[in-house]
C-alpha cells in the first residue's frame, strides 16, 4: 500500500522508518557476542589452547542460547507461514527437520565426498527433499478437508520418527555423531562464525515470508485462510496456493533442521520427534499466529524461559519439584491457556490493543 | 388484536457482511403472513434470525409478548416455534417415523398428532418406514411441514414450501398450509406470487435488507405498480 | 447401490488378504488361530477407541487428538486400583482380585468420563466458533495428559503381576493354548458393538445423533439442546475409551506409549471406515486389529521390527490416497 506522506523521501530512509525497531534490534544481536564478552570478561571466541579453540565463557555458552532461539524462530516462522498465513495446520512439521538433518548426516558422514562438498550438497538436497516432500503430502491430502492433512502429517511424521529409530544404518535410537565438518562452521571451533550464519538465516527467512506474504501470492493465502471457498470461487485454484505454501514452508523447516545437525554435531530420531512439531506450534501460538515477529518473539520467549527454569526448583509446600522435570507439563498447560484466553498471541494482542487506542485516520 | 410475532428493526451480520438493515415484520394471531422480495433480499435471514440461527445484533423479537432475541436457537423453538427451512432440510438418513418422533418436545407428541398429520398428508402414512432420502421433493416437503406439526407450535416459519415442486404438489401444499392455519399462526417466505397470494392475508415486502412495505395482501395483488416496484413480476 | 456393493468388495478382499496372508506364514491351525484371535483383541479394543473419536467427529465435528490419552489414563487407573502401593490401595479393603478388578474398571471408567465431561464443557465449548482451536487445543491436552501421567506413575512401564479368574486361565483348540482373557475381551468388545448399535437405531437419544451428524443446525430449530447432547457424547466417548485402557491393561500394562499408539490406530480406523461411520468404525476395527496381528506375525525373524508400528499409518496413507471417504463414508 502507498503512504501518501512524504514523497520525495528516499526510498530507503522511509524503509528504515518503518522498520527502525528491528533495525536496532538487528545491530544489538550482531554485536550481542561481544558485548557479553564485554560485560563478563570473555572472549567471544572461546579459550585457544594449543592450536585448537576451546569453547568456554559466558560468551560463547550465550551465543549457544542464542542460536537455539535463531533455529526454533525459523522453524516457527515456517510453520506460522503454513497455519498463520494459510490456515493450514500441520501436526507433522518435525518431519520436515528431521529428514533435512537426517539428509545432511548421510551425506557427510556416509559418503566419501570431500567435506565441504558434502556439506554443500547435503544442505541443498536436504531442503530439495523436504521441498518435495511438501509437494507429494499436499497432493495426497490437500484437496481433502483440514482435518485430513492434520491426522496425516501426525500419521507420516510418527512413520518417519519409528522408522528412523528403528533403522540400523543410522545407529537406531542412538542415532549418530557428525565429526566432519568445514572448520570455520564448526560450532566447537568456530562458534561465533556459526552464530552470524544462523543470525543470517534468520533475517533472510524473516524478509523473504514478509515480502512473500505481502506479495499478490501472499494475499491468496490469507484469503484461504479467512474463507477458501470464497477464494477459490473468486477464481484461485487454492490447492496451488496451499501446495506452494506447504513447499516453502517444508524447506524452511527443512533449513531450520540443517542448522540443528550442525549446532548439535548430532542426527537421531530426536529430530523427528513430536518436540519439534509442538515447539513451533507453541511458539507461533504465543508470540501471535498470522504476526511477522511473532514466531520469533515466541520462540525466544520461550527457549529463555526453558533455560532459566531449568535449573529452577518449584517449592509448594515442602515438595520439592525440580522444573526441569514438570517443564512440558508446564509448556502444555501454557499451550492450553494460550489456546483458550489468549488467541492472538503476544503480538497479536499488542496490535490489536494499539489499532483500538489509535484508530487509523 | 395483538400480534403473536412482533419483529423490530432488527439488524443481522453474516461474517462481515451486513445483511438485515433495518426489518420489521408483524404476524396477527391465527393469520399468514407473506416475505416477499427479491433473491438475496434478506427474507431466509429474517427469518434465521428470528431462530437465532444467525441472531440479530441490534432490535427486538417478541414472541406472545416475550422477546426472544439472544435466545439459544432450541430455547426459542421450545416456545412454541417451528422452523421449515428452505431445501426442506429433512434427515435423509432418518426414517420418517424417526423424522417425526424427532420432533416431539415431550413424549407422546407424535402419537397424539398423528391422525391430523396423516389428515393433512395421506401419502406420509404408507411411507412411514422409509428414509427420508427416499422420499420425492413434494414428499420431503410435505415431511417437513408435518414435523413442524409434531409438537404443540403456535408459530410456525415456512421458507419457500413451493420452491422446485410441481404444480400438482403446490396445489396440495396449498390445501394443506390453509388447513392448519386454523390452529398456528404463520410467517412464510414465498418467491411464487401466486401461491403467496392465494395464502396469505397481509404481506411484508423487504428490498436490500430493509423492510420496506407492508400491508393486507388482496390490497397487493390489486397494485400492479408496487408489485412492479419491488418484485418485478407482472 | 454400488457404492455400498464396491465398499463390501473392498471389505472381503482386504479380509482375505489378511486372512491368506496369516494362513499361509502360520504353519499349523493352532498358530492361525492365535494370530485371529491376537487380531480380534487388538480391533477390540481399536473400537473402543475410535468409536468415540468417530461419534464425536461425525456429530461435532471435532476431531478429538485426546482420545488415546483417556485410553491410557484408563489402563493407569486401573492398574493402580488393582495393585499394592500406588495412588489408591485396595488390596486390604478388598482381596478378592476379581471383585477388585471389576472395581478396578468401574475406577477407570468413572476417571475418563469425568475427565471427558471437563475437557467438553471447561475447554472445548468456548471454542466452537473456532474449529481449528479445538483440533490444537485436544492435541494440546494429549501432552499434557502424558506429561501429568508421567508425573504421577513415572515414565517406568508397569506391567500387570496380581492375576485374577480370567486373566490366568486357558483353553486348548488345535493343540493351542489361547488365553480366555483375549476371547473374554473379543466377547466384551462384541457386546458393545451391539450395545452401541442399538442405542444409535432404537433409543431416541440414538435418533438425535444420527440427526446431529446430518444437519445439527436443524436438530437445533427442532428444539433439541444440542449442546447438551455434544456433552454427553463426548463423555461417553471418553469413558468407552477409558474402558478399553481399563481391559487392555491386565495384557499389556500401563505405558505413556499407549495413548499415542492407540490414537494414531484408532485414527487409521476411523478414516479408513469413513469418518462419522458407525459401522465403518466397527469394521475398521477389526481389518486394522488383524492387519496389525498379521505384520506382527510376519515381522517375527525379519529385519522388520517396525513393521506392527508402521502398519496402521501404512494403511491410513493408502487409504487416503486411494478413497479418502473410507469404505463407509459419504463423499461430503
Amino acid at each position: 500500500m502507498k503512504t501518501m506522506q512524504a514523497p520525495n523521501q528516499p526510498t530507503w530512509r522511509h524503509w528504515l522508518r518503518g522498520n527502525a525497531f528491528l533495525f536496532i534490534l538487528l545491530i544489538g544481536l550482531i554485536l550481542f557476542p561481544f558485548i557479553v564478552g564485554a560485560l563478563t570478561d570473555s572472549s567471544p571466541f572461546g579459550v585457544p589452547r594449543g592450536d585448537r579453540m576451546i569453547m568456554r565463557g559466558e560468551s560463547v555458552r550465550w551465543q549457544s542460547v542464542l542460536i537455539e532461539v535463531y533455529i526454533l524462530a525459523i522453524l516457527a516462522m515456517s510453520y506460522n507461514l503454513l497455519f498463520g498465513f494459510t490456515g493450514v495446520i500441520s501436526f507433522g512439521h518435525a518431519l520436515f527437520f528431521g529428514v533435512a538433518g537426517y539428509v545432511l548426516g548421510l551425506m557427510l558422514e556416509f559418503t566419501a565426498i570431500e567435506t565441504g562438498w558434502a556439506l554443500l550438497l547435503g544442505a541443498l538436497a536436504g531442503i530439495a527433499i523436504c521441498g518435495v516432500l511438501g509437494l507429494v503430502v499436499g497432493l495426497v491430502t490437500l484437496r481433502l478437508k483440514g482435518v485430513y492433512f492434520a491426522i496425516f502429517t501426525l500419521a507420516v511424521a510418527e512413520m518417519a520418527f519409528i522408522f528412523f529409530g528403528r533403522w540400523q544404518l543410522t545407529r537406531a535410537e542412538d542415532g549418530f555423531a557428525i565429526t566432519e565438518l568445514p572448520l570455520w562452521l564448526d560450532p566447537s571451533q568456530n562458534r561465533l562464525n556459526f552464530y552470524y550464519v544462523t543470525l543470517i538465516a534468520v533475517v533472510i527467512t524473516f524478509l523473504f515470508i514478509r515480502r512473500l506474504v505481502n506479495s499478490p501470492t501472499g494475499a491468496v493465502f490469507k484469503a484461504i485462510r479467512e474463507n477458501e471457498d470464497r477464494a477459490q470461487s473468486m477464481g484461485f485454484n487454492t490447492l496451488n496456493y496451499k501446495l506452494l505454501s506447504l513447499t516453502i514452508a517444508g524447506m524452511l523447516a527443512g533449513a531450520a533442521g540443517l542448522l540443528q545437525v550442525i549446532l548439535n554435531k548430532k542426527v537421531g530420531p530426536e529430530l523427528l520427534g513430536v518436540s519439534y512439531t509442538v515447539d513451533p506450534l507453541l511458539m507461533t501460538i504465543i508470540g501471535g499466529i498470522g504476526t511477522f515477529s511473532g514466531p520469533i518473539i515466541g520462540a525466544g520467549g520461550l527457549h529463555f524461559l526453558d533455560v532459566f527454569l531449568r535449573d529452577a526448583e518449584l517449592n509448594l509446600g515442602g515438595l520439592v519439584i525440580d522444573i526441569a522435570n514438570i517443564w512440558a507439563l508446564l509448556l502444555g498447560i501454557i499451550f492450553i491457556l494460550t489456546v483458550i484466553v489468549f488467541p492472538f498471541g503476544i503480538i497479536g494482542t499488542w496490535q490489536r490493543w494499539r489499532a483500538r487506542r489509535k484508530p487509523p485516520a | 388484536m395483538t400480534p403473536i410475532l412482533e419483529v423490530r428493526d432488527i439488524h443481522t451480520f453474516i461474517g462481515q457482511f451486513h445483511i438485515l438493515e433495518g426489518v420489521s415484520v408483524s404476524v396477527a394471531s391465527g393469520g399468514i403472513t407473506v416475505l416477499l422480495g427479491r433473491n438475496g433480499a434478506g427474507k431466509t435471514t429474517t427469518l434465521r434470525s428470528i431462530m437465532g440461527l444467525t441472531p440479530p445484533t441490534r432490535g427486538s423479537i417478541q414472541f406472545e409478548g416475550n422477546p426472544i432475541q439472544g435466545k439459544s436457537t432450541h430455547a426459542i423453538a421450545q416456545m412454541g416455534i417451528g422452523y421449515v427451512p428452505e431445501h426442506r432440510a429433512i434427515f435423509k438418513g432418518l426414517t420418517v417415523r424417526e423424522n417425526l418422533i424427532l420432533a416431539e418436545r415431550k413424549t407422546g407428541d407424535y402419537a397424539r398428532k398423528a391422525d391430523f398429520i396423516f389428515e393433512l398428508f395421506p401419502d406420509l402414512k404408507r411411507l412411514i418406514e422409509l428414509p427420508g432420502g427416499n422420499l420425492s421433493g413434494g414428499q420431503q416437503q410435505m415431511l417437513a411441514v408435518a414435523r413442524a406439526l409434531v409438537p404443540d407450535n403456535r408459530l410456525l416459519l415456512i421458507d419457500e414450501p413451493s420452491e422446485g415442486l410441481a404444480p400438482v404438489i403446490i396445489e396440495q401444499l396449498i390445501a394443506a398450509i390453509q388447513r392448519l392455519a386454523d390452529q398456528v399462526s404463520v410467517l412464510l417466505v414465498e418467491q411464487n406470487f401466486r401461491v403467496a397470494s392465494k395464502l396469505a392475508q397481509s404481506y411484508v415486502i423487504i428490498e436490500e435488507g430493509h423492510s420496506r412495505v407492508n400491508g393486507a395482501m388482496n390490497e397487493l395483488v390489486g397494485d400492479q405498480s408496487l408489485i412492479q416496484r419491488y418484485l418485478g413480476v407482472a | 447401490m454400488t457404492g455400498q456393493r464396491a465398499s463390501l468388495i473392498a471389505i472381503v478382499v482386504i479380509l482375505g488378504g489378511l486372512v491368506g496372508v496369516s494362513a499361509l506364514n502360520s504353519s499349523s491351525p493352532g498358530d492361525f488361530g492365535i494370530t485371529l484371535l491376537s487380531g480380534l483383541f487388538q480391533g477390540m479394543l481399536l473400537f473402543l477407541v475410535a468409536s468415540g473419536l468417530s461419534i464425536v467427529f461425525g456429530l461435532m465435528d471435532v476431531l478429538n487428538l485426546a482420545q488415546g490419552s483417556y485410553f491410557m489414563v484408563g489402563a493407569y487407573v486401573a492398574y493402580d486400583a488393582q495393585h499394592a502401593g500406588g495412588l489408591i490401595d485396595l488390596t486390604a479393603v478388598i482381596p478378592d482380585p476379581n471383585l477388585r478388578f471389576i472395581i478396578a474398571v468401574i475406577a477407570a471408567v468413572l476417571a475418563g468420563a469425568l475427565l471427558g465431561y471437563l475437557l467438553e464443557r471447561g475447554l472445548l465449548r468456548p471454542l466452537y466458533s473456532r474449529p481449528i482451536f479445538q483440533l490444537v487445543l485436544t492435541f494440546g491436552v494429549s501432552l499434557v495428559a502424558l506429561e501429568l501421567v508421567k508425573f504421577i506413575w513415572t515414565t517406568t512401564p508397569y506391567s500387570w503381576t496380581e492375576l485374577f479368574g480370567v486373566r490366568e486361565s486357558f483353553f486348548e483348540l488345535f493343540g493351542q493354548r489361547f488365553s480366555t482373557y483375549r476371547l473374554f475381551v473379543v466377547g466384551m468388545g462384541g457386546v458393545l458393538i451391539v450395545t452401541i448399535a442399538l442405542l444409535l437405531q432404537r433409543s431416541r437419544i440414538g435418533i438425535i445423533i444420527r440427526a446431529g451428524v446430518e444437519d445439527r443446525e436443524m436438530v437445533q430449530a427442532l428444539g433439541i439442546n444440542v449442546r447438551a447432547v455434544f456433552t454427553l457424547v463426548f463423555t461417553l466417548g471418553c469413558a468407552i475409551a477409558a474402558f478399553g485402557g481399563a481391559i487392555a491393561a491386565p495384557f499389556l500394562g500401563a505405558s505413556t506409549t499407549l495413548g499415542n499408539a492407540f490414537l494414531l490406530q484408532s485414527i487409521a480406523v476411523v478414516v479408513l471406515g469413513g469418518m462419522g461411520s458407525y459401522s465403518g468404525t466397527a469394521v475398521g476395527s477389526v481389518l486394522v486389529g488383524l492387519a496389525i496381528a498379521v505384520a506382527q506375525d510376519v515381522a517375527i525373524g525379519t529385519d522388520f521390527a517396525a513393521l506392527p508400528s508402521i502398519t496402521p499409518m501404512l494403511l491410513l496413507v493408502l487409504v487416503l490416497l486411494l478413497r479418502p471417504s473410507g469404505l463407509f463414508g459419504n463423499s461430503r
